[in-house]
């Protein structure tokens, strides 16, 4: 099932990033992915869609050591991935949530720098005794987090508790937590869920400049508009298993992906709906 | 041999009881992911209700062996049963739904305050009540004909009564705890609002009643304990909860917590190797004196190497 | 009480209310120039006409306030300004007057227990009963005020500072007046006006302006506070009693802090935390050189205190690193069945079950006073003419290591590692997906709560003069847990509070001290539901318990900007 693709299409040739070859998952009986072999290569922008319960976000658990893949392996610039989402992150991929998954409590900056924690090293000797590190460190990751928060357009709301957002603005906060991990690889669980059209295209943009620091992006999405446009390759799962993989068009085009998408209940450029959560219907009140 | 035979019956027998505690802090973890730490006061409370029907019935002493087995005993079970069932399902109104959607502090600092609560009410008030002893000393606990005194030999090996009692009662809840999970009506609904309590809700489960049936469950077992334990050690105290219920607990995480078959399984492998540390650990340590140091050691061990327990806990996905 | 009257009625009626709320509070004021009681015995002999008794004068501290709050709108209806929103003067008002009545039914019960029968009441008594009935019936008609929002008032910080500085010297006095009290009626009289007042000053909204003064002048409050509890024992003249009442209730403190960074700060239950303070206070115990000591070295009482919070800490180790990686649950019977394991090790450990360290139940007694340099704090000193007793000299010890404490537990909760025990708290599975080690956040914060207990241990040991397994039992722990849960997860004031209440209240009301256990553990229940955040809440622990109430939210996100707390990483944003 395993596909590689070089059709020299406008594929990046870059090293390859993230390597998951032949993963399967499974949960007693239920086989939620199935010997799926996926690649991504530095700078590349890539879409994973498929019918809901396809097996995409418990692949990107997978991929990010939230699971332990009941076979198969992951490597990442060619090492094999510890299935510790902290060492993940610290490898250099970081995530987002399909259902947002912010510390809502947290303002807006301090979210984003629970996300540097990875990257910085003050330890309870240097915290406690306020030593120059400490202070040193604070200033550097406040500065950055708000560099962050400014990149995703959110620099108005440093200090406002990530509850309080409007939901886009969460979603984009979720953004520039991962973010604030440096990773190389970027992994986004439905972004635009949600979202109205204007919001969609903040997000398109956002992900291109994503894109153009230097980030490969993996990123699951219901909106095939969205994804079309954005994604230089495109791997559809259906049933836990890739059902084909290639560059947009290819895909779009496909009979047997919109057969998946027809044939399953959800039709296609409607965006699913996510797992019944507040953050959810607030988002749509203030939309 | 018989040394060792021996050993295993005491061991077996301490086992029961704490697998019959065991079993109230497994079903209610498995439905609302609550320890809850007043169990231990339930099983106390049981044994204070026993007494108190005792005291009710004119403190018999002098009942033929039939009359006490086949009225007092069931009495004296019923009455521990109402009082702990009550006090259950009380602090489960009162103290722990309001909670259910509070973070997972609040309930367990709830149920610390619980505990505490119920041994302090039961030392000041059980006197109180006109005729009763005074419970801030132990109460020696009523002997039932026909299960105190005597006990039956097998070569070398002697059982007590009161071991047997608790040996049998745990035979027959188990037979009991087997039909009502697999064949009543309740009792299924209560094995899936433990699989998953939203989908339960939708197929139209009232949860709170499963949740309740969960807490009476546990206390009625607990009682049944109670009782067993004042036959055993002839007295009963406001503090007695306090280390069983924590041998319970360790008796459920060892079996898998939310396992039922599993508190009867763990409760009886950890009265065993209770009973074996005491026997077969040479010098000093293996003095009775350090047995529930073992017994959490065992606690602490189990969790480090097999975490889910003996035969599986209940996985909660938070994923 | 809002679905008793509507609120049409409560606007229409607000000014005939308020007249009459002055009446009921001159009425109270008026009653303290009368005699209350027949008898010469009770309180503080309240008994004479026209010469109120120092009790009747804080009595009136309550109407007076009253007075202020019903007046002050009243005569300046429409000259206010923004002083109208500012503060809540109708809630604040109906607060006032249900505390007034409060205290005067503490003080009319008291005469009719203390002399026997309600006929010992004299005149005083039911005209302050009916001035208070009167207040609060009328206050019951003013329509609810806004929430105040004092802490938008902008004050030159010279006020500020002030108002601090003013606030800790009413502590300092209060508190040396409040334990002078021998009778527990005065206690109870004086502590419910206290209360009181507070409770009105807080409906007021003094209190939220008052914290964001504190933020904003954080050394100022931080410096006043210590002087104050320094200067503490200067004003009981040597007493001895009020002193041991007083170091009790900062080693108390001092391990309810510990124990605040594990429950408050990471949100662990820690139900074995005494014997942790128990392990530090046998090993203070062994090496301190008294003749029951087991083992023969005494090393300086810095190292004595540095072991000790190893030690304890080596056991939050051994008991933390297989629990942590469980779940929360578990962490909590685990720590209890320690507690435990602790007790009975302590107990085994006679020559007898065990090899001979801590001789069994008898414990190490004896243990010798500290001699730091030369200054034996057994012995009493003469300081500014003042006695200062042995137990003034331990409380200023304990007052050191509450230091310590402090500045840990603010370092850390302002701090990379802070924010990462708040992302725990908060999400753990999230946290650990964006790369926070939590499995080591949680251990540092266990074993470093276990460290601090360990401290706290080795000077209670001294202080106590005896050690024994008893002293350190799972009881002791829930007393703990209670003082955080009371006074406010995750704080420090809301934990000096919480711990002086549950120390202080059974010392000076005897008569409940056989049900303190009873009602504490009620207490926790009774918090738990309805106050989860406790007396004193920490922001976000407040929102993370109040999880369905967005309004709160936006509320505390805006006094949190006021604050500036969570922008600045400097330790001058400690925000006690």
């Amino acid at each position: 099932m395993s596909q590689t693709i070089t059709d020299g299409h406008s594929v990046d040739t870059g090293t390859v990033l993230l390597g998951a070859s032949a993963v399967t998952m499974r949960f007693g009986g239920l086989t939620a992915v199935n010997n799926v072999s996926l690649n991504v290569h530095s700078g590349e922008i890539v879409g994973l869609i498929g019918p809901n319960g396809a097996g995409k976000t418990t692949l990107f658990n997978c991929l990010t050591g939230l699971y332990r893949p009941t076979s198969g392996e992951v490597r990442f610039l060619g090492e094999v991935l510890p299935p510790k989402p902290r060492l993940v992150v610290r490898r250099g991929m970081a995530r987002t949530f399909q259902n947002i998954r912010l510390f809502h409590n947290m303002t807006a900056l301090e979210n984003v720098m629970v996300g540097m924690y990875s990257r910085t090293q003050t330890n309870a000797i240097d915290a406690v005794f306020r030593l120059p590190r400490h202070r040193r460190e604070e200033l550097a990751s406040t500065e950055r987090a708000k560099e962050l928060l400014d990149f995703v357009g959110l620099s108005k709301a440093a200090d406002t508790l990530s509850r309080n957002l409007p939901y886009g603005d969460q979603r984009r906060l979720e953004i520039a937590r991962a973010l604030a991990t440096e990773p190389k690889l970027l992994l986004l669980d439905e972004p635009t869920a949600g979202m109205n059209p204007q919001e969609t295209r903040q997000a398109e943009e956002l992900i291109f400049r994503i894109r153009d620091l230097g980030l490969a992006v993996l990123v699951i999405e219901h909106d095939m508009r969205f994804i079309f446009n954005l994604c230089d390759r495109v791997c559809c799962l259906v049933r836990g298993e890739v059902l084909i993989e290639g560059p947009g068009e290819v895909v779009q085009n496909d009979p047997r992906v919109i057969e998946a998408y027809i044939g399953s209940s959800e039709t296609d450029d409607e965006p699913a709906v996510p797992a019944a959560d507040e953050p959810e219907q607030k988002g749509e009140a203030d939309a | 041999m018989e040394y060792f035979l021996q050993q295993l019956i005491n061991g077996l027998s301490l086992g029961a009881l704490y697998a019959l505690i065991a079993v109230g802090y497994t079903v209610v973890y498995g439905i609302v992911q609550l320890i809850n730490f007043a169990h231990g006061e339930i099983f106390m409370i049981g044994a204070f209700g026993a007494y108190a029907t005792w005291m009710i019935l004119g403190q018999p002493t002098d009942w033929s062996t039939t009359m006490s087995l086949l009225v007092l005993l069931p009495a004296m079970l019923i009455g521990g049963m109402v009082a702990s069932v009550t006090v259950a399902l009380m602090t489960e109104r009162f103290a722990y739904r309001p909670l259910r959607n509070a973070p997972r502090l609040a309930p367990l600092i709830t149920a610390i305050g619980v505990s505490v609560f119920l041994q302090e009410f039961v030392r000041l008030f059980y006197g109180w009540v006109p005729g009763f002893p005074d419970a801030k000393s132990a109460i020696p606990f009523p002997s039932v004909p026909g299960l105190s005194g005597e006990s039956l030999q097998f070569g070398e090996v002697l059982i007590q009564m009161p071991a047997v009692f608790t040996l049998a009662a745990l035979a027959v809840c188990s037979v009991f705890l087997w039909y009502f999970v697999n064949r009543t009506k309740t009792g299924r609904a209560m094995v899936a609002t433990s699989q998953d309590p939203d989908t339960a809700r939708l197929m139209g489960i009232n949860v709170d009643r499963v949740i309740m049936a969960a807490f009476a469950l546990g206390a009625a077992l607990a009682a049944i304990a109670g009782v067993a334990h004042g036959l055993r050690y002839g007295n009963i105290d406001f503090r007695m909860g306090f280390l069983a219920g924590l041998k319970a607990f360790t008796a459920a995480v060892l079996g898998g917590i939310g396992n039922i078959a599993g508190a009867v399984v763990g409760g009886l492998v950890l009265g065993v190797a209770e009973a074996m540390a005491t026997s077969f650990i040479p010098g000093q340590f293996g003095s009775s004196a350090w047995k529930d140091v073992w017994a959490f050691a065992l606690l602490i061990l189990v969790l480090v190497f097999r975490p889910e327990g003996l035969l599986g806990a209940k996985v909660v996905d938070r994923a | 009480m809002n679905v008793i009257i509507p609120d049409d009625v409560k606007v229409r009626f607000r000014v005939p209310a308020r007249i009459i709320g002055l009446v009921g509070c001159t009425l109270m004021i008026a009653s303290i120039f009368m005699s209350w009681s027949y008898g010469h015995t009770v309180l503080d002999d309240v008994g004479y006409w026209g010469a109120p008794s120092p009790l009747q004068l804080y009595y009136a501290v309550l109407p007076v306030l009253g007075v202020l709050l019903l007046a002050v709108p009243l005569l300046g209806r429409g000259r206010l300004g923004r002083w109208a929103k500012l503060v809540a003067w109708n809630t604040s008002a109906k607060t006032c007057a249900i505390w007034s009545l409060a205290v005067t039914a503490v003080m009319i019960a008291s005469i009719a227990i203390g002399l026997g029968g309600l006929v010992n009441v004299d005149p005083g008594g039911w005209v302050a009963l009916a001035g208070a009935l009167i207040a609060v019936a009328s206050t019951l008609f003013l329509p609810d005020s806004p929430d105040p929002n004092l802490y938008r008032l902008k004050s030159p910080q010279w006020v500020q500072i002030l108002a601090i500085v003013g606030v800790m010297a009413v502590l300092l006095f209060g508190a040396a007046y409040l334990l002078n009290f021998e009778n527990a009626d005065q206690f109870l009289t004086f502590g419910a006006s206290v209360v009181g007042v507070v409770m009105v000053l807080r409906q007021f909204g003094i209190f939220s302006w008052l914290s964001i003064a504190a933020a904003n002048n954080n050394r100022v409050l931080v410096t006043s506070a210590f002087v104050v509890a320094f200067a503490f024992p200067f004003t009981q003249n040597g007493s001895d009693a009020n002193m041991s009442i007083a170091s009790q209730v900062l080693i108390f403190a001092a391990t309810a802090l510990g124990l605040n960074i594990v429950v408050g700060l990471v949100g662990l239950l820690d139900l074995g935390y005494i014997a942790f303070l128990g392990a530090g206070a046998f090993t203070a115990a062994i090496l301190s050189g008294s003749a029951f000591a087991t083992i023969d070295w005494v090393p300086p009482f810095w190292l004595t205190v540095l072991i000790a919070g190893t030690v304890s800490s080596l056991l939050g180790l051994l008991i933390g690193a297989p629990t942590l990686r469980v779940s929360g649950d578990y962490l909590a019977i685990v720590t209890l069945a320690f507690g435990e394991i602790f007790r009975i090790t302590m107990n085994n450990l006679d020559g007898n079950d065990g090899p001979n360290l801590t001789n069994g139940s008898n414990g190490i007694s004896a243990i010798p006073d500290l001699n730091f340099f030369g200054f034996d704090f057994g012995k009493a000193h003469v300081i500014f003419g003042i006695d200062i007793g042995r137990f003034a000299n331990y409380y200023w010890l304990m007052l050191v290591v509450i230091a310590i404490i402090i500045v840990v537990f603010m370092n850390l909760n302002y701090s990379r590692i802070g924010r990462g025990w708040v992302a725990i708290r908060e999400d753990e599975l999230a946290a650990e997906a964006m790369g926070v080690n939590t499995f080591a956040l949680k251990l540092l914060a266990f074993a470093g709560g276990a460290f601090l207990a360990g401290v706290a241990g080795a000077v209670k040991a001294h202080y106590d003069v005896s050690v024994t397994p008893d002293q350190y039992v799972f009881l002791e722990s829930a007393f703990l847990l209670a003082a955080v849960v009371l006074g406010g997860m995750g704080t420090v004031m809301g934990v000096l509070i919480g711990a002086t209440i549950l120390k202080l209240l059974p010392e000076k009301l005897r008569f409940f001290s056989d049900y303190r256990l009873l009602l504490f553990g009620l207490l926790m229940v009774i918090m738990m539901r309805f106050r989860p955040e406790g007396i004193i809440a920490d922001e976000r622990r407040q929102l993370e318990f109040h999880d369905e109430d967005d309004a709160l939210a936006v509320e505390i996100q805006e006094e949190m900007r006021a604050k500036h707390v969570h922008l600045n990483p400097e330790p001058k944003e400690w925000d006690l």
